[in-house]
């Protein structure tokens, strides 16, 4: 474990407490932001080796002798596809917030409980 | 063979064109999505095929690399049947959409058809992050679809949803990418093949978050409360692709990953999943929304899905065999198709509360549907689910799992109990409204029932022992013609099925042996005989043929049942079809609820009786071991006789009966009466005749019946002096006649068992007797209570002696043959020594006088009422039955060596001992001996003394008008001054008004209540704040943790 995954589960716990403790839809999203983050930062972590450099096969690094010069390759490119998707949901989760706006002049989330039992 | 990578190029050039093409013409943006959805569902479906009929397994490698290296999608036999599932349903929800689809902007369709692709994906990838990309896609493809429907509920709920889908997915991502890094792969199979969780902590922890964040998206309890508002609030049309769809998926996720948890992790799984079954289903119970209620039933449903899915490697059994197609594949396609229905069915009717759905009522076909569906998820035949939780059941008790059975037993009866009292709220409805159904949703609605009944017909064939279910094919093909034939009037569909019937009867008498035979008698013959009383009804008794026969099929295939599996589904079908006999009467709906709810409970109480003798029988299910006694037998003999004693409606489990008999149709009442409780008395006979004498401890367990049988004898017949409704009165005194049947064969003796079936003929005969009588009485005076009737003999005489020869038959008095029931009686108590419980029989049987004497009082005798001056006797058809059973009566009690005898000879093979010994038909015992004609001719010659001498002396009398009376110097002007017809036995009542203490019936409330409010006051967590879901799935998640850790 290195400095950086201890950095992503922080930021995870403390994109949780927001959106526990937060009542302001669009905080609870910011929340929902700072947790995704977490765990983009723990995923590269994961794949990182040390002194070596990124994954991308140029002049600087030699296809022959990648193995040993180049970071995992892989977890990199999860957390790429993550990051678009977590982009995707939180686009579609502030879409929601100005909708609930229009409709309730609130932005409070405890005020939507309608539904219930 | 198109390759199954075009299921996804189909759907994703689909997708991207249909903007483009909307541009140029709607129509054109309608094919192209119609047509990608059908194809997808053509490519699915050639696997299937092909897959079945042995073809290979379909592997994609992408990118040119083999897996681990690549990302790898598979179709083998389930994806092909999970994804052609999944992409009919797709194509059958456009349909269903069809109108809105061609109104609102194009973006319904692409969100529509990448849902479906995202759940082809999951369902088809075997890379663990590809499988999260297919979620997500799934998941914002969802999302945007419920946003659509911009109403404030729909925002609310979907937020909520996004908050946990979002929770899972982080979930998701951090055990994917440790998984990675113990593993060094993202291919799941090569994956499973290295992880070991017990190896450390940390994989522990790794395959327990990647585990959490699928369950979190098959919604366990409590972290459920997000998906409940979803289902509430949502549009039916997307709900009913998020209940059946979206959960097929993330099913076949959970099941991928299944082989990287150990035992624990999948025993903590299967709590999860039961836990969740029971409590949404407790919750279920109080809920009146119908969108949310079948919310309620969604997650309960794929909860029990998850927990029979993580036992099935606990209980060593094959992750994919048979015994997983049937259980597995039964239930998941049954709540798939079944969920699916009911969401399409709310959408048509657009009623927010079950009360509402009654506007279903005018529209046969949709009830139809309806009942279907019910019956599918609750999982009666002829269903999928139903062989599905039936060999569940047998396998999970052979492997010890009794607590795990148990909890789904108690699950199924809880939603049955929801569910049917939404049924009955439906059929009991009184509605004057027709509504539309536009031709594209009533599609979708009429292919979902064709294909549960398919699917249902194919799982019969499929289970264990299905060729033995042959016996029902033709009866259930009978029944599906009569469901097609009902428009046709009510005396033609009766002709058909009397003539039906009775060929049947011939075919299947002449080949029945012993008690079989004599049953065959009552349930066959005696069914027969009560359908001329049809003829009485006009137009077309809409409902009432088909269930008629599927009750008759029930009894006539305990008949011929010679193994469990044939035993249990004649006896659930028997259920059903009563259930919507009983149902018809007007005031019915509680009476025929609480009918339903016992008799289910007391099935599955003998079904866990009939596992219990599987695990115990080395994996049988031939009724012929049932004599082969091993430790267990006390056990399954307290089981399946607990189950039979439901039917019979002993002292306890009798609360049932009164209203259901009672409120029941004039033709119905004899037959659940008369013959359905029979049923009841010939499991009894299977299970004691095999079984004999079991004990716990140093107690026979059927000295404990007799006592049960004498009290039930005792309060039955005290009961039925009490009442006021004639036809209730004969409905308690059923429940003391069956308490003579238990005492007898409680006995164990060749006499108990004699008096026993013999009385059984004999209560079929004057019941229906009684029954037909009295039911045509209040057929003619349109009321039941005895004190509004009176002096009726003039007007309807037949009816008079027919409740005469009835009531002496049923009182045991000579000469006619209850009488032979009484002499036994006296016989065998003799024989066994069991004075104090005769005494209460003897008892109860004097009890019986009083009712019969208040019967034929109040009704025939005293004096008429001024509204009955002109009524006419009974129907024709209500009376001719009744002359063919009093002939029968008295043919029995001239030669009561007819059945005795017969009766006798099969008992020597179970009884050798103490048999009755005929000589040219007068019976002798060690105690005596008894002539049937003689009796009768003595009795004649009395009461033609006393009758020869009453005429003779009464000459001189004069005729006295009904008012010619004056008391007190008050000369009476109405009948009703002069006819004691209310409150008839106050002064029993007074005396003995204890022992009628309905403390059965409050025990019972008691019971029913505390389930409410259990239901009550758990989904009081569900408070609709987005907030306490998160908190919920967080508490959830460490909770489950700790208790991975700890064990």
């Amino acid at each position: 474990m290195t400095l950086i995954t201890y950095l992503g589960f922080i930021l995870i716990l403390v994109g949780l407490w927001g959106m526990l403790t937060n009542k302001n839809i669009i905080k609870i999203i910011i929340g929902f932001s700072i947790v995704d983050t977490g765990v983009h930062l723990v995923m590269v972590s994961i794949g990182y080796l040390k002194d070596r450099t990124a994954p991308i096969l140029d002049s600087a690094v030699l296809k022959a002798d990648a193995v040993n010069q180049v970071v995992d390759p892989i977890p990199s490119a999860l957390v790429l596809t993550a990051i678009v998707i977590g982009l995707a949901v939180t686009a579609l989760m502030l879409s929601y917030a100005i909708k609930l706006y229009e409709k309730n002049k609130t932005l409070d989330i405890s005020t939507f409980k309608e539904l219930k039992w | 063979m198109v390759n199954p990578i075009y299921i996804f190029i189909l759907a994703l050039g689909a997708g991207f064109l249909l903007a483009l093409f909307d541009k140029v013409w709607r129509k054109l943006s309608l094919l192209v999505f119609f047509a990608a959805l059908a194809g997808m569902a053509v490519i699915s479906a050639q696997w299937l095929v092909s897959l079945i009929n042995g073809g290979e397994v379909a592997m994609i490698y992408t990118a040119g690399f083999k897996p681990p290296f690549s990302i790898n999608l598979q179709m083998g036999l389930y994806e092909a049947f999970f994804t052609l599932a999944v992409n009919v349903l797709g194509f059958l929800s456009g349909l269903y959409l069809l109108k809105r689809l061609n109104t609102s902007k194009v973006n319904a369709m692409v969100l529509l058809l990448m849902m479906i692709m995202g759940i082809n994906g999951l369902i088809m990838t075997r890379d663990l992050f590809n499988l999260f990309v297919f979620m997500e896609i799934t998941s914002i493809a969802t999302f945007a679809l419920i946003g659509i429907n911009r109403d404030g509920k729909s925002l609310s709920a979907g937020f909520k949803y996004m908050i946990a889908g979002g929770l899972a997915s982080v979930f998701f991502l951090i055990g994917t990418i440790y998984l990675y890094r113990f593993s060094g792969v993202l291919h799941i199979d090569s994956m499973a093949a290295v992880i070991d969780v017990a190896s450390s902590r940390a994989v522990l922890l790794a395959v327990f978050t990647l585990l959490m964040a699928i369950v979190i998206e098959l919604k366990p309890f409590p972290a459920n409360g997000w998906a409940l508002d979803v289902y509430e609030a949502v549009d039916p049309a997307v709900n009913a692709v998020i209940a059946s769809g979206s959960s097929a998926g993330m099913l076949f996720a959970l099941y991928k990953i299944l082989p990287m948890l150990n035992e624990s992790l999948l025993l903590i799984l299967a709590a999860i999943g039961v836990t969740t079954f029971v409590a949404s289903n407790v919750m279920g119970l109080m809920q009146d929304n119908a969108k949310r209620l079948l919310g309620y039933s969604s997650i309960g449903q794929i909860g029990l899905i998850v927990g029979v899915l993580a036992m099935f490697p606990v209980l060593g059994l094959e992750l994919a065999g048979s015994s997983m197609i049937l259980i597995i594949g039964g239930l998941f396609i049954s709540h798939f198709i079944a969920k699916a229905g009911l969401f399409w069915l709310a959408g048509m009717l657009n009623k927010e509360k079950i009360e509402e759905w009654g506007d279903l009522k005018k529209r046969p076909i949709y009830l139809f549907a309806f009942g279907v569906f019910i019956l599918a998820l609750v999982g009666l035949p002829p269903f999928p689910s139903f062989f599905a939780k039936w060999q569940m059941v047998m396998l999970f008790a052979k492997g010890g799992q009794y607590f795990f059975i148990a909890m789904v037993l108690l699950g199924t009866l809880l939603e049955a109990a929801y569910l049917f009292r939404w049924l009955g709220k439906i059929l009991k409805a009184d509605v004057k409204v027709k509504i539309k159904v536009a031709f594209t949703q009533a599609i979708p609605v009429l292919i979902a029932v064709l294909s549960l009944l398919t699917l249902g017909a194919f799982a019969s064939t499929y289970v264990p022992g299905g060729e033995s279910l042959k016996i029902f094919y033709i009866p259930m093909l009978v029944i599906a013609v009569l469901f097609v034939l009902d428009f046709l009037p009510a005396w033609l569909k009766n002709t058909l099925i009397i003539a039906a019937m009775g060929y049947y009867t011939y075919d299947l008498l002449l080949g029945l042996e012993g008690y079989r035979f004599m049953f065959g008698i009552i349930f066959l013959v005696g069914g027969t005989l009560l359908l001329i009383p049809g003829y009485a009804y006009k137009g077309k008794r809409t409902g009432f043929y088909p269930f008629a026969v599927m009750m008759y099929t029930g009894l006539a295939g305990l008949l011929m049942a010679e193994n469990t599996l044939q035993l249990f589904t004649a006896w659930e079908l028997m259920t059903i079809g009563s259930y919507f006999l009983i149902i018809r009467g007007k005031k019915s709906k509680p009476h025929a609820f609480s009918y339903l709810l016992f008799s289910l409970g007391g099935a599955y109480v003998m079904l866990s009786g009939l596992g219990l003798f599987f695990a115990n029988n080395g994996g049988s299910i031939d009724l012929g071991l049932l004599s082969v006694i091993t430790d267990a037998s006390p056990l399954i003999y307290i089981l399946l006789v607990l189950g039979f004693l439901t039917k019979l409606a002993s002292m306890g489990l009798h609360i049932w009966l009164p209203g259901a008999h009672g409120e029941a149709e004039t033709d119905v009442s004899p037959m659940v009466s008369a013959i359905l409780l029979k049923a009841g008395m010939f499991g009894l006979i299977i299970v004691m005749s095999a079984i004999q004498d079991p004990m716990i401890g140093k107690v026979h367990i059927n000295y404990i019946l007799s006592w049960l049988g004498a009290i039930t004898v005792f309060l039955g017949n005290l009961a039925a002096i009490y009442q006021e409704d004639a036809k209730r009165l004969l409905a308690y005194s059923s429940v003391g006649n069956l308490g003579y049947v238990l005492f007898g064969l409680s006995m164990m003796t060749h006499l108990g068992w004699l008096t026993s079936i013999t009385y059984a003929l004999n209560h079929f005969l004057f019941k229906s007797l009684l029954f037909l009588a009295i039911g045509g009485v209040v057929w003619r005076t349109k009321t039941k209570n005895m004190y509004q009737m009176g002096g009726l003999i003039t007007r309807m005489p037949i009816s008079f002696i027919s409740v005469l020869i009835g009531i002496i038959t049923l009182a045991g008095v000579p000469p006619l043959s209850g009488f032979a029931g009484k002499w036994l009686t006296y016989n065998i108590l003799l024989e066994k020594g069991w004075y104090a419980q005769g005494a209460v029989v003897i008892l109860g049987g004097l009890i019986a006088f009083l009712y019969c004497f208040r019967l034929i009082y109040s009704v025939f005798l005293g004096q008429l009422k001024d509204e009955h001056r002109h009524v006419k006797e009974a129907p024709l058809p209500i009376i001719i039955p009744q002359v063919i059973m009093m002939m029968a009566i008295m043919v029995f009690s001239i030669y009561p060596g007819l059945i005795l005898g017969h009766v006798g000879d099969f008992l020597v093979k179970i009884f050798p001992n103490g048999a009755i010994n005929w000589q040219n038909g007068v019976a002798f015992t060690p105690f005596g001996h008894w002539d049937g004609l003689t009796i009768l001719m003595i009795t004649g010659v009395v009461f033609m003394m006393v009758l020869v001498w009453l005429l003779i002396s009464n000459r001189k009398s004069q005729k006295v008008k009904q008012f010619n009376i004056v008391y007190a110097a008050e000369r009476p002007s109405r009948p009703e001054l002069t006819h004691v017809g209310y409150n008839f036995f106050a002064h029993y009542s007074k005396a003995l008004g204890i022992l009628s203490t309905p403390l059965a019936v409050n025990f019972w409330k008691g019971v029913g209540r505390s389930f409410h409010a259990v239901g009550d006051f758990l989904r009081r967590i569900y408070n609709g704040n987005g907030q306490t879901y998160l908190m919920h799935i967080i508490l959830f998640v460490v909770v489950v943790y700790a208790f991975v850790i700890g064990g």
